[in-house]
């Protein structure tokens, strides 16, 4: 067993921490916004900072990491990619090194060129229409298409949480089959910003407070009429598009959590350092000592279990079970090692316009995901019980 | 707290069903149907009660509501806390989870293992439905892309 990182990765990691240091953390400040009341804060950085800064990653040869090598990407491995991504999640600023939906990497030759190239340049935005206004899941979907004459006629309404932009087009999934299971019968469409029947509206980027919120793209389709050659994968298959890559996204997700956290214990280290109550430093206090401790522990397990299961995808071993474990685990993980924080913080953590108010409120958010847990928790225990005979 | 000799559920399944089935809270219905109180559990009293089947005013069942959880206000229709009481301000709001019948000690435990095994093994095939078999897609991966 042996639990060093190659010289790459470790090369690859200590570039990425220090873009991170050197670049993305002095730009923390103009996010969270100067003004007294915070109204200067924006959402994204200005477009003009992100193109230097997406010249500097392909300097570094950093830009499309994570897109396999046969899409012009860097095709790192899960484990580079969990390295990557944990570094960049230790910072607030919005960036990242080309990072596009595994659902465009089945595109067409044609279509990689029309539209997967452009969202990899930043040239385009792809909007994610998977999600209907009102509906929790996809099992009741009531988008659908209808093929005439070569054409797909896409009717209903579709909410998306994409980043907007000014030249995009709308992944969208439809139902061409009616009488299938839920995961069958629905079809992805690449449906242009300028087709007949189709309106975006709302997404637009707020600035001040509001810029905390991410308000979702309305996706409006009347009778959209679409070209059989913007079906995206096979007809009636949408959810088995990325399915190679899909799994291992979680496990990236993972390690976001696990820069999160991470980030969430240098800032409670220092204020533990810095802080005084009653005239003593507050890294005095054992109940502090405690959550410090108990802070790191939790993030030296998440961690290892992040780096095992992208270590098992590398592999080409299954990983519906371990990657159910590390997002189980790490979701759980990050909401008690923000909640933690805010004892040692007391309430600078839920003061707006700190960097450690925005990880303690995105640990939150990200916590709040309880059936989806049940889920996990489901999917590993049918992995236990499987072939185990009672009686 | 019923008694040891439990309603057999093989006899009164049929009714139990058609119980659960109606869109109400189902627990008076179902505490009815379980054999009545164990005298074992009463204090010092003179009256026999073993076998009554009242509803105990616990307030269990209001406690675990999860619809009275989400509209509080129902609540102070009335200060009762009794399986009538749940009826009249739930009605046919009744998410039928049959939560209620699970928290109500005058039921029958064998009535509680049939709600258990039988009836809310539906709510895993719904996450079952939802997560696929090995070779199917896990629709949630495509929730995650969604959100992220």
């Amino acid at each position: 067993m042996d639990f060093e990182l190659s010289d790459e990765l470790k090369m690859i990691q200590s570039t990425v921490r220090d873009f991170v240091t050197e670049q993305l953390r002095p730009l923390e400040r103009s996010i969270l916004g100067r003004a007294a009341d915070l109204s200067d804060a924006t959402m994204y950085l200005p477009v003009e900072k992100e193109r230097e800064l997406m010249g500097m990653v392909k300097d570094l040869g950093l830009w499309g990491v994570s897109i396999p090598e046969e899409l012009g990407g860097g095709g790192l491995d899960t484990l580079g990619n969990c390295l990557v991504e944990e570094e960049l999640a230790q910072t607030i600023v919005p960036f990242n090194f080309g990072d596009v939906t595994p659902i465009l990497f089945d595109c067409s030759p044609e279509q990689r060129e029309k539209y997967f190239a452009p969202v990899l340049e930043r040239q385009k935005y792809a909007y994610l229409a998977l999600m209907e206004p009102g509906k929790e899941g996809f099992e009741d979907m009531e988008m659908k298409a209808e093929k005439t004459n070569g054409y797909y006629s896409l009717n209903g309404r579709k909410a998306s949480l994409s980043r907007a932009g000014e030249d995009y087009f709308a992944v969208v999934f439809a139902k061409t089959t009616l009488d299938r299971k839920p995961r069958d019968g629905v079809t992805c469409f690449l449906v242009d910003k300028d087709a007949p029947g189709f309106a975006a509206s709302g997404g637009k980027e707020k600035a001040g407070w509001e810029a905390q919120v991410r308000e979702p793209i309305s996706l409006v389709f009347d009778r959209c009429q679409v070209p059989a050659e913007n079906v995206l994968g096979e007809e009636g298959k949408a959810f088995h598009l990325g399915k190679k890559w899909l799994p291992a996204r979680r496990i990236v997700r993972g390690a976001r959590c696990v820069g999160a956290a991470q980030r969430i214990l240098e800032e409670s280290t220092t204020q533990a350092q810095t802080w005084t109550s009653f005239g003593q430093i507050i890294s005095g206090r054992p109940s502090v000592q405690a959550a410090l401790a108990d802070i790191a522990t939790n993030i030296h397990a998440a961690r290892l279990m992040v780096y095992e299961a992208a270590w098992r995808a590398d592999q080409g071993q299954s990983l519906r079970r371990e990657a159910a474990m590390v997002k189980l685990f790490v979701t759980q993980m990050i909401h008690y090692v923000a909640d933690n924080a805010a004892h040692i913080f007391s309430a600078p953590a839920y003061v707006a316009g700190l960097p450690m108010e925005r990880f303690c409120r995105d640990a939150t958010a990200m916590s709040a995901t309880n059936f989806a847990l049940q889920l996990q928790r489901n999917i590993i225990a049918r992995d236990i019980l499987k072939g185990v005979k009672v009686g | 707290m019923p008694l040891r000799e439990q309603a057999d559920v093989k006899q009164v399944e049929t009714v139990l069903n058609e119980i659960l089935n109606i869109n109400s809270p189902p627990v008076a219905r179902c505490r009815l149907l379980s054999s009545g109180f164990n005298p074992g559990h009463t204090l010092n009293i003179t009256e026999n009660i073993a076998g009554h089947k009242e509803c105990l005013a616990c307030g269990c069942c209001i406690d675990v509501c999860p619809f009275l959880f989400r509209e509080p206000s129902r609540r102070e229709k009335t200060e009762q806390r009794t399986s009538m009481a749940l009826e009249i301000i739930v009605g046919a709001d009744c998410d039928q989870c049959d939560a209620c019948v699970l928290a109500c000690p005058q039921v029958d435990t064998t009535i509680k293992n049939y709600i258990v095994n039988r009836r809310m093994i539906e709510v895993m095939s719904r996450l079952e439905q939802r997560i696929g078999d090995e070779d199917e897609p896990d629709l949630d991966l495509f929730a995650e892309e969604a959100l992220s």
